[in-house]
C-alpha cells in the first residue's frame, strides 16, 4: 500500500501533501478536482484516497460515492474544514473510512495513515474484525478494522456470545485502527440499546479521537461510559 | 385757475351754482325790466293816444259848433272816468290857432304848455315829457281833424308819477320773485354740493384712516347695503363652496388655470351685486367692497406673515437669508445662531461660503442655474462648520426671494449629522450581518493557507526531526510557499478589516473595480464551492468616482449574495444543473461609470421590481433576512449621486445596473 491519491482544489495543499507523503514513503498522485481525481483513481487504483470535501464542481462527497462504487474496499479519508463534523458524519454514512480536519495536524495525519494501512492489511489478511475475551467480570469485545454493514452478522453473533458469557459488563474495546461508518454506528446503537434493556453495563474503550467526537455528536456517548484504554475500563469496576 | 384748485369741491359746486344763477337772474332781470317797462310805458302812451283820439272824434263837432261847455264836459268825463283819473292828469284842447278852448286844469292854464307839444304836420300824434309844476307828465298831442283840415289839437297829460308807481310795483314784484328763486337755488345748491361731497369727504376720512393702517375703521356707509355684511356671503370662509371672488383671494390658486366654467358665482351675488341708490351710494358700496377686500387681504397677509415669521423664528432648522451675488448673510434666525455657534452680529454680514466648504459654493452655483426652472433647490449632505471649525452635515434647501428689494436666497439648513451617523450605524450593522453570513466561507478560505502553512512547517519539522535527506529545492519550495500562504491569509484579513471598518465621512476618489475585486476575493472561492461562478468583465482605465471603498463592497456583496441565492433557488426549485454564473461588468457610459451585475438565477417577478428596494421587503421567507440588503444598497448608491435599476425575467436571471457620476 504505497500508492495514495490526494484530491484537493488547493494547489499549495497538494504540494505540501506530495512532499509530506513522499517523505512517508508513498507514491503520491494528486488531482485538483473531483473529475480529475476519479480519472487518476481509475488509472492507478490506489488503495488509499485523501479527498477534500469542499471543492468546486464535483465535491468530495460525490468523489467518495463514485470511488466506493468503483471499489468499495478503498480506504477513503475525507478532509473536512475546521471542525465541520456534520460533513464528517455525512461522509461516514457514505462509507468513508476516516476523516481528518484541516489544518492537518502531522500526528493526526500520521495516525490516519497508519490506521488506514492497518485496516487495509486486516482486509488483505481477512482477519476477524471482532474477537471476544473474558477479563475478570467483564466481557471484552475487541473491534478492529472497518465496522460497516457487512459486519452485522458477526457483531450480532459476538453480542449473543457476550450475553451468553453472563457477564454484567461489556467492554467494547476499539482498536486504534477501528473505523465505524454510518451503518456501523446504527448497528452499535442498536446493540447498546439492547444491552441497556437487559441491564448490562457497556463501557467503550480505546476509541480514536476522531470517532470519540463522532460518538459525542450522534449521541452514543450518552448511552455508555467512554474510557481512554482497556486497562482503565477494567479497573473501573 | 390755480386759485380755484385750493377751494373745496363743496364750495366749488356751491359757488359755481350761485354765480351761474346770479348771472342768469341778473340777465333776466334786466331784460325783463327793459321789456316790461318799455312795453308798459308804450301801452300807457297808446292808451293816452286812444283817449285823445276818442276826444278828438267826439269833440270835433263841438269845436265846429263852438259848443265849448259840452266839450268841457266831455273832456272832464274822459279824464275822470273811473280809474283813468289816476292816469290822466290833465286834458286840454286847442283850436287851430293854438288857443286853448277847453281844459281840465283846476287852476289857470299854464301858458307854456300851449305850444310846447305841437304835432308836426303829417304825424297823427306826438308824445313829450313835461314838468307840470312838481310833477312830470307825458303830454300826448293828437290833432282834431275835419276832412283834411286840422281844426284843433287834443293834449292828454299822462301822470308820470302814476306810471312810475306802476313800473316800480312791477319791478319790486319781479325782483322779489327773482330773489325768492335765488334763495331757493342757494339753499338747493348748498344741499346738492353737500350731498355730493359729504360721502366723498367721508370716504376721504376713511381712506386716510386706512392709509394710517387702521383697518378697523367703522364705515357708516354701509347703511347703503341695508345692513348686509360680507360674512353673510355663503362662500365666505368656506372651502366647499368656491366662489371665484373669494377664491381669487387665495394666492395659492392660479386663476388663469381655471376655465370660465369652473368659476362659480351665485345667481344673485350679494357681494358684488349693485345696490339700490344713486352713483354716490354705488360709489360708497364699491368703496365698502374695496375696503372689505383690502381688509381681508391684509388679514391674510398678516396671518401669512405671522405664520412665516414664527417659522423663521421658532423653526427647528437654521434659516439664512443670503444675498444673491455676494452670498452675504442678510438675516439669520435664532436657531442658526444656536446651531452655528456664532453670535448673531457676527453671523450677519458674513459670507455664507464661510460656513461650509466648496460644496456650498457648488450648491449656490447650481442654484443659479436651476432655480429659474424649479423654484427651489435641495442639496443633501453638505459639510458645514460651526464656530471653531467643528464640522457637521447639513442638507440645504434654497429658494429665491426678494429681500428688501434685493434678490436673495432663503437657505434652510437641516442638521443631518445624527441621521448620517444612524445611516452609518445601519450600514455598519448590515455589514456585520454580511460578515456573519460570510464567516463560514471566510473560515474555509482562511483555512486553506493555514493548512498549507501547517503542512509545510510540519514537513520541515519532520525533516529536521528525522534528519531526512530533503533536497534543497524542496525546502525552498516549502518555505516560499509558506511565505506566499501567509501573505494570502494576511490579504484575506486585510480585506475583511477594510470591509468591516466604518466608512469615513468624506468620500474618496475611487476606482470602482477595486471594491468589486475586494468582494470577489472574499466570496469568489466560496461561491465556487456552491458551483456559482463569478465572472469579472472589468474595463480598466475608467474614470474614478467619489465613494467609499467598503460601502461599495457592501453594495456588491449584497448584489452577488442575492445573485447567488437566486441561482441556488433556481437549481432547487427547477430542474436543471446546479450552479450558475454571476457576471460583473464595469464600463464607462458618457459621464457615467456603470456597473452591471447579472446572474442566471431564478429572476424577480415583474410585479416585485418596484418593491425590492423597499426596506423590510424580502423574498427569502425561510431565512431570517431582514429585507434591508437592497434598501441599504439603494441608499448607498443614492448617496454617491448614483442610480440603480433592475431588469429581470422570471426564470432567466436578474440584472442590476448601477451608474455613478464620474469624478472630475
Amino acid at each position: 500500500m504505497n500508492k495514495v491519491l490526494v484530491i484537493d482544489d488547493e494547489k499549495p495543499t497538494l504540494v505540501m501533501f506530495r512532499l509530506t507523503l513522499n517523505a512517508y514513503g508513498y507514491t503520491v498522485f494528486t488531482a485538483e478536482n473531483g473529475k480529475e481525481g476519479l480519472e487518476v483513481f481509475e488509472r492507478e487504483r490506489p488503495p488509499l484516497v485523501l479527498t477534500d470535501v469542499k471543492m468546486p464542481g464535483m465535491d468530495g462527497i460525490e468523489v467518495l460515492k463514485r470511488i466506493k462504487e468503483i471499489d468499495p474496499r478503498t480506504e477513503v479519508v475525507v478532509i473536512t474544514g475546521h471542525g465541520d463534523m456534520d460533513l464528517a458524519i455525512k461522509a461516514l454514512n457514505l462509507d468513508a473510512t476516516d476523516f481528518i480536519n484541516k489544518p492537518i495536524q502531522r500526528h493526526l495525519l500520521e495516525q490516519a495513515l497508519r490506521r488506514a494501512e492497518e485496516r487495509w492489511q486486516l482486509a488483505l489478511d481477512d482477519k476477524d474484525e471482532i474477537t471476544l475475551e473474558a477479563i475478570r467480570d467483564s466481557a471484552v469485545m475487541h473491534l478492529q478494522g472497518n465496522l460497516a454493514t457487512q459486519s452485522e452478522p458477526r457483531l450480532q453473533e459476538a453480542y449473543e456470545q457476550v450475553v451468553a458469557m453472563g457477564k454484567q459488563r461489556i467492554v467494547l474495546h476499539f482498536n486504534k485502527n477501528a473505523s465505524i461508518n454510518g451503518a456501523g454506528i446504527a448497528l452499535l446503537t442498536q446493540l447498546l440499546l439492547d444491552a441497556q434493556k437487559q441491564g448490562i453495563d457497556v463501557v467503550i474503550a480505546g476509541l480514536s479521537e476522531n470517532f470519540r467526537k463522532v460518538f459525542d455528536i450522534v449521541g452514543i456517548s450518552r448511552l455508555v461510559e467512554l474510557r481512554e484504554s482497556l486497562e482503565e475500563a477494567l479497573e473501573d469496576v | 385757475m390755480k386759485r380755484f384748485a385750493d377751494i373745496s369741491l363743496k364750495n366749488k359746486i356751491f359757488f359755481a351754482n350761485l354765480v351761474v344763477i346770479l348771472i342768469i337772474s341778473a340777465a333776466i332781470a334786466f331784460l325783463a325790466r327793459w321789456i316790461l317797462v318799455s312795453t308798459l310805458i308804450t301801452e300807457l302812451e297808446l292808451r293816452g293816444i286812444a283817449i285823445a283820439r276818442t276826444i278828438a272824434e267826439r269833440g270835433s263837432g263841438y269845436i265846429l259848433d263852438k259848443n265849448y261847455p259840452e266839450l268841457l264836459s266831455l273832456i272832464f268825463d274822459e279824464a275822470k272816468l273811473k280809474e283813468r283819473q289816476h292816469l290822466v292828469s290833465y286834458i286840454f284842447i286847442t283850436d287851430q290857432d293854438d288857443k286853448v278852448i277847453s281844459h281840465t286844469f283846476t287852476r289857470p292854464f299854464p301858458e307854456e304848455f300851449r305850444e310846447a307839444n305841437l304835432v308836426p304836420p303829417g304825424q297823427d300824434s306826438s308824445v313829450r315829457l313835461y314838468m307840470l309844476g312838481e310833477h312830470a307828465a307825458y303830454d300826448i298831442a293828437t290833432p282834431i281833424t275835419q276832412g283834411i283840415y286840422r281844426i284843433g289839437m287834443v293834449h292828454v297829460g299822462l301822470s308820470k308819477d302814476h306810471i312810475d308807481s306802476l313800473v316800480s310795483k312791477l319791478r319790486s314784484a319781479f325782483l322779489g320773485y327773482i330773489s325768492g328763486i335765488i334763495v331757493i337755488i342757494f339753499v338747493l345748491s348748498h344741499w346738492l354740493s353737500k350731498y355730493i361731497t359729504m360721502p366723498i369727504s367721508k370716504l376721504m376720512r376713511v381712506a386716510d384712516e386706512l392709509s394710517r393702517g387702521n383697518f378697523d375703521v367703522q364705515l357708516d356707509l354701509h347703511q347703503v347695503r341695508g345692513g348686509w355684511e360680507p360674512h353673510e356671503c355663503p362662500a365666505f370662509a368656506r372651502d366647499d363652496l368656491p366662489c371665484w371672488h373669494f377664491d381669487r383671494i387665495d394666492p395659492s390658486m392660479n386663476p388663469s388655470e381655471n376655465t370660465e366654467d369652473e368659476l362659480r358665482t351665485c345667481r344673485k351675488c350679494e357681494f358684488y351685486g349693485k345696490q339700490k341708490g344713486d352713483e354716490v351710494a354705488q360709489l360708497a358700496d364699491s368703496f365698502y367692497n374695496m375696503i372689505w377686500s383690502i381688509r381681508s387681504y391684509r388679514s391674510r397677509l398678516h396671518e401669512s406673515e405671522e405664520k412665516y415669521r414664527s417659522l423663521f423664528y421658532s423653526g427647528p432648522d437654521p434659516i439664512f437669508v443670503v444675498e444673491c451675488s455676494s452670498f452675504e448673510i442678510l438675516d439669520a434666525n435664532p436657531r442658526a445662531v444656536e446651531v452655528y455657534g456664532y453670535p448673531k452680529g457676527e453671523l450677519l454680514g458674513k459670507s455664507f461660503l464661510e460656513l461650509g466648504s466648496e460644496n456650498t459654493a457648488a450648491c449656490l452655483v447650481s442654484f443659479d442655474e436651476q432655480a429659474g426652472t424649479q423654484g427651489s433647490v435641495f442639496y443633501p449632505k453638505v459639510m458645514h462648520y460651526r464656530n471653531g471649525n467643528k464640522p457637521f452635515f447639513v442638507s440645504l434647501h434654497a429658494c429665491p426671494i426678494s429681500y428688501r428689494g434685493r434678490p436673495a436666497i432663503i437657505i434652510s439648513s437641516t442638521d443631518i449629522t445624527e441621521m448620517i451617523e444612524k445611516d452609518a450605524q445601519l450600514i455598519q450593522t448590515s455589514k456585520m450581518k454580511s460578515l456573519g453570513e460570510m464567516s463560514a466561507g471566510i473560515a474555509h478560505e482562511l483555512n486553506q493557507p493555514l493548512n498549507a502553512i501547517k503542512m509545510g512547517s510540519d514537513f520541515l519539522a519532520m525533516a529536521a526531526e528525522k534528519d531526512l535527506d530533503v533536497p534543497h529545492e524542496q525546502i525552498h519550495e516549502v518555505v516560499s510557499e509558506i511565505s506566499i500562504q501567509v501573505d494570502r491569509a494576511a490579504e484575506i484579513i486585510n480585506t475583511l478589516r477594510s470591509f468591516g471598518r466604518k466608512a469615513e465621512l468624506v468620500a474618496d476618489r475611487l476606482d470602482i473595480n477595486r471594491p468589486i475585486r475586494g468582494v470577489f476575493s472574499m466570496v469568489g472561492k466560496q461561491f465556487e464551492l456552491e458551483n456559482v461562478r463569478i465572472r469579472l468583465e472589468l474595463s480598466e482605465n475608467i474614470p474614478h468616482i467619489l465613494a467609499h471603498d467598503n460601502r461599495l463592497q457592501q453594495v456588491f456583496f449584497n448584489l452577488v449574495a442575492n445573485a447567488r441565492d437566486a441561482i441556488n433557488e433556481k437549481s432547487e426549485t427547477r430542474e436543471g444543473a446546479p450552479g450558475g454564473t454571476i457576471t460583473i461588468r464595469s464600463y464607462q457610459d458618457g459621464s457615467q461609470v456603470v456597473v452591471e451585475v447579472y446572474d442566471t438565477g431564478i429572476g424577480i417577478p415583474e410585479s416585485l421590481h418596484d418593491k425590492i428596494f423597499e426596506p423590510f421587503f424580502s423574498t427569502k421567507e425561510t431565512s431570517h433576512d431582514m429585507g434591508l440588503g437592497l434598501a441599504i444598497t439603494y441608499g448607498i448608491v443614492q448617496d454617491y449621486g448614483g442610480d440603480i435599476h433592475v431588469e429581470s425575467r422570471e426564470g432567466e436571471g436578474t440584472k442590476f445596473k448601477l451608474s455613478f457620476p464620474a469624478a472630475d
